[in-house]
């Protein structure tokens, strides 16, 4: 879901998705860089996102990933179920401020 | 089905991960140069904020493949790679394997056509035999001691069908065999085996016909016109599936039937035998082709099965009791069977039911535990056979173990290495498997061979089927897992750091505890095995060299069957004498013999005898005894010495005084501490109580079964008739008994040409008397022992087989110790060990293994002893000659296992094996 929404955003790299991710974050999810790459490739055989290789504003050789229409639905689908989710988890742990509402 | 383009994508996939991976990596690093770090440091810590790169490549990967199935086909290719590599190890496994599998799955093929198949028969299920014993094949008695009921007369047969209405169909089968002469327009006799059965009998299996139609009860009537269906397998190989014959005359006992129909090809007949049946003949048809010994129409002469098919939903417990209270309730009308005392036994009668869906099991009772010993022997070969496999697997694993540390320090999953192993494993026992059933094709076919040694057409097919295959498959992937598991598991424990160190040269050697305990376990089957096999051979040598009470040597025996050559009861002396005569007059014959029976020849009958002046016994009190009747010449041909009295002369005749001979266990029973001689019996009832005079007494002879003592038994001469008897049963018995069914032949010396003379003999006697069959009177008593020596081959066999596994087992492994230890000798020779002590050291080794494995396999031997003991013949469970001899055997295989890399060893040059590496 992070991934989707940082591509969402804009399009990216690998080593780019890390950096924003972790900056994003303030550097509190801390993971191996390397297991992104499972998770692209997961997204990639879902037809999530797809894959080009180009050259960065660094001018490197860069693969880059970028959120597909499908992607696009499935982010917010995703987001709408987290999001319930995170509510009814702060439902029940704040049980007072739901009945004031 | 996107995977199937991915297959040819995923190379590229794959290419472009690993660019892709290594492209952040480099930005990694270059992000940590700029942040001020050195090149090195920089590419350390990339790679540790990236993680395990291989595995997470191969994560990576596995997204696109489909999951499981790829990564072990990729297994499958690593492993034929590994085994390519090393040929030898590949074909020494396989082989032991195949010799392991194939042993199994040719005595499964046995187990499963024999115990587990149905007939093919439509739904077996609700087919239901009454009865459960392999009583045969004709009584006039009360059968088995408790009351259970096996045969019956038509009589009863008729009656028991007409009151169970539960049997939708029930159906009498004649639980002997007849062999019939046939002839066929002018073709020569041929002697076919027949079998009688009811009208319904193809429609209570629910089977058809191949070609024209079944029999059905319009066929057997009385008086209906006499029609037989014969077997596809008879049509084929005597006919070559003429279709002529459907429909044609043949002339069976000289008597014409028409062949109405050809039964299916799979349907070999009720039962599982060495001959099946080429004639279904009805029963109504039997006093056409047995005239004057006909017995369907005596009531009291039982001699049918009954098998049926009942209506869905009876239960078989009530129908049972039913069925056992209608027979009681018909035998109590029965004056024959209820007096004196007769009816106070027949409350204790009943009948039980048994499943039917097999046919009659007569075979399956008789070899039963003999097949499943062999199954079970069979499974200790290819435990051994595993155990063999598995050392050669831990011996490599312990080569390999610096590629499998390898794997790891570079970042392989254990569990993936072990599924890696299991997978060459696996591939291994399947491997086995097939060239296993190579084996087990020839060995069934061999097996077959030895167990049926006169039927070439037999029932069983060598040729494995779908069930077999599938057990075989079974059989090939457990063994795979039982032999792989523990190596895999052992070799992958390996300490990754090892492999940096370089393991090969450390002395610690992990693998060798369960590697010992592999060969003692050997050692301990083959100890088991072996002395089975030295109790089943000892047993069997006994059997077949135990005192017959006969003379064998230059003894043959002629069997033939007057009845079917349309002899008549009065001209029977007159034959008789002729066949004397003209057999006496071949060159070279000292003796010759006729008989009713001849020694251990299928099944005599049993009389009851009456003695004037003994307490009046009950009809069916134990006071029977064999009968025979022979000619005066009989005891002379078959080697049975006189021992008192005399044995019948020419003087004997029709108008003499009846006499009769007994034997030794006759007087036994009869006449204990008396003098039999001049002494008289009857026995048929009480109207000739004392009808015959006793002139002679004979050694003992065993004539029934060759493991039970000699039994009573009383001989008359075929010259003689009792002509005075009045009832139907007693008239029809002493018809029967003038009809000879063999010819003995005592020869000088070894005869020439013997099948063409006694043939040219017969022919010139009467050309329409037909050879049953010819064999040596040794042939025939020893033809008795065919599973017996069946299952003490299959375990000798079996036997030598584990033995030779577990020498190369011990062989591999001393070698194998020799080669890791070269240095270690080596510096043991240098320091001045002579050779002799290298020598005894490695052979201490081995030897205290197999010693330790003896000493395990003892006991199991001793225990698996008492199972088989009821199959041994004068020999006990606890036999120390057998023992003793399996443990000497086991240690010279041993030693010469061991001695071969020992005395290498001891032939290590001290300068060259230490400079090894």
């Amino acid at each position: 879901m992070m991934i989707l929404e940082s591509l969402r955003r804009q399009p990216a790299h690998g080593y780019a998705l890390v950096q924003h991710i972790q900056q994003r974050s303030n550097n509190l999810l801390q993971v191996e860089e390397g297991s992104l790459y499972p998770a692209l490739q997961r997204l990639l055989k879902a037809k999530l996102v797809k894959a080009e290789w180009g050259v960065s504003s660094t001018n490197r050789r860069v693969r880059t990933y970028q959120i597909t229409a499908a992607g696009l639905r499935h982010l917010e689908q995703e987001i709408s179920s987290f999001e319930r989710m995170f509510e009814g988890i702060a439902l029940v742990l704040n049980p007072g401020k739901t009945t004031a509402s | 089905m996107d995977w199937m383009p991915n297959i040819f994508r995923r190379h590229n996939l794959y290419k472009d991960l690993a660019e892709e991976m290594r492209l952040h990596l480099e930005e990694r690093t270059e992000q940590f140069i700029r942040e001020g770090m050195s090149r090195a440091q920089a590419e350390q810590a990339a790679r540790r904020a990236f993680g395990n790169s291989t595995l997470l490549e191969e994560t990576s990967r596995e997204v696109w493949q489909w999951p499981t199935l790829e990564s072990i086909w990729a297994d499958v290719r690593y492993a034929l790679r590994q085994l390519s590599k090393s040929p030898g190890f590949a074909v020494t496994v396989i082989l032991t394997m195949a010799l392991g599998i194939g042993a199994n799955t040719a005595i499964f093929t046995l187990v499963h056509a024999i115990l587990i198949k149905s007939l093919p028969v439509s739904d077996p299920k609700s087919l239901y035999r009454i009865g459960d014993k392999d009583d045969c094949c004709l009584t006039d008695g009360l059968q088995n001691d408790n009351g259970d009921f096996d045969l019956f007369s038509y009589t009863l047969y008729q009656h028991l069908r007409d009151s169970t209405p539960e049997f939708e169909q029930l159906a009498a089968i004649q639980a002997g065999q007849n062999q019939i002469s046939v002839r066929r327009g002018s073709n020569a006799d041929q002697i076919e085996p027949s079998e009688f059965v009811s009208g319904n009998y193809f429609s209570t299996f629910g089977v058809g016909a191949f070609a024209g139609r079944a029999l059905t009860e319009e066929d057997d009537k009385a008086g209906a016109a006499p029609a037989v269906v014969m077997s596809y397998q008879a049509w084929q190989s005597d006919y070559a599936g003429d279709p002529s014959v459907v429909g044609g005359t043949f002339y069976l006992q000289s008597q014409p039937v028409t062949v109405v129909g050809i039964a299916p090809s799979g349907f070999f007949g009720d039962r599982i035998n060495a001959s099946p049946p080429a004639f279904w003949i009805p029963l109504n048809a039997e006093p056409l082709l047995r005239r004057e010994s006909s017995i369907l129409r005596q009531p009291y002469q039982s001699w049918l099965y009954a098998l049926g098919r009942i209506r869905p939903g009876v239960a078989v417990g009530p129908l049972q009791q039913k069925i056992s209270a209608s027979l009681r309730q018909w035998l109590l009308t029965q004056d024959f069977y209820t007096h004196d005392g007769g009816a106070q036994k027949i409350p204790k009668l009943h009948v039980v039911l048994t499943p039917g869906g097999a046919g009659i099991q007569n075979l399956q009772q008789e070899t039963g535990r003999k097949l499943y010993l062999l199954l079970l022997i069979s499974a200790l070969v290819l435990l051994v056979a595993c155990a063999n496999v598995a050392n050669l697997l831990l011996a490599r694993g312990t080569k390999r173990r610096r590629e499998t540390s390898m794997r790891m320090a570079l970042g392989a999953a254990r569990t993936r290495l072990i599924r890696q192993m299991l997978t060459e494993s696996l591939l291994l026992g399947c491997l086995g498997g097939v060239a296993g059933l190579a084996v087990a094709c020839a060995g069934t076919r061999i097996i077959l061979a030895l167990a049926f040694p006169d039927s070439p057409g037999s029932v069983i097919h060598a040729t494995p089927s779908l069930p077999v295959l599938g057990f075989a498959l079974l059989l090939s992937l457990i063994t795979g897992i039982v032999f792989g598991i523990v190596p895999a598991w052992i070799t992958s424990h390996g300490d990754p750091a090892d492999a940096l160190r370089g393991v090969n040269r450390s002395a610690g050697d992990r693998a060798s505890l369960p590697q010992k305990s592999l060969i003692i376990f050997q050692a301990a089957l083959s100890m088991v095995l072996l002395t089975g096999a030295g109790l089943l051979t000892r047993s069997l040598g006994k059997m077949e060299h135990q005192d017959f009470g006969l003379r064998t040597t230059n003894r043959y025996v002629v069997h033939l069957d007057p009845a079917s050559a349309g002899y008549k009861p009065e001209k029977l002396q007159a034959l008789n004498l002729e066949l004397e005569r003209q057999f006496a007059a071949i060159p070279g014959v000292e003796t010759v013999g006729l008989a009713l029976f001849s020694p251990l020849d299928g099944h005599p009958s049993g009389f009851t005898v009456f003695v004037p002046g003994k307490p009046a016994a009950g009809q069916f009190d134990d006071n029977e005894a064999l009968i025979d009747r022979v000619s005066p010449q009989f005891f002379d041909a078959v080697g049975q010495p006189i021992l008192r009295g005399r044995s019948f002369t020419q003087d004997d005749s029709a108008t003499s005084p009846f006499v009769t001979v007994v034997n030794q266990a006759f007087v036994k029973k009869f006449f204990p501490g008396e003098d039999p001689i001049g002494r008289r019996f009857g026995s048929y009832d009480k109207e000739d109580v004392g009808a015959y005079e006793i002139v002679g007494i004979v050694a003992d002879a065993k004539y029934t079964h060759p493991r039970d003592p000699a039994e009573p038994m009383f001989f008359r001469p075929l010259s003689q008739w009792q002509h005075n008897l009045m009832d139907p049963t007693a008239v029809s018995v002493e018809t029967q008994s003038h009809f000879i069914n063999s010819i003995i032949l005592s020869f000088h010396g070894q005869p020439r040409d013997l099948d063409k003379t006694v043939r040219h003999t017969l022919a010139s006697v009467d050309p329409n008397l037909t050879v049953v069959d010819l064999h040596s009177l040794d042939d025939q008593m020893t033809g008795n022992f065919n599973q017996e020596r069946l299952v003490g081959r299959m375990t000798t066999l079996f036997g030598l087989l584990t033995l030779v596994l577990a020498s190369v087992g011990l062989y591999g492994l001393t070698s194998y110790q020799v080669n890791q230890r070269t240095k270690e000798i080596g510096v043991r020779m240098a320091l001045g060990a002579r050779r002799s002590s290298v020598l005894l050291l490695v052979m201490r080794g081995g030897l205290l293994l197999v010693a330790l494995g003896i000493a395990v396999g003892v006991p199991v031997a001793l225990l698996g002893a008492r199972l088989i003991a009821d199959q041994l013949y004068g020999l006990k469970s606890y036999d120390p000659f057998s023992l003793s001899v399996s443990v000497v055997v086991l240690l010279a295989a041993a030693v010469i296992a061991v001695c071969i890399p020992a005395r290498r060893a001891a032939s290590i040059e001290p300068t060259r094996a230490i400079r090894v590496e």
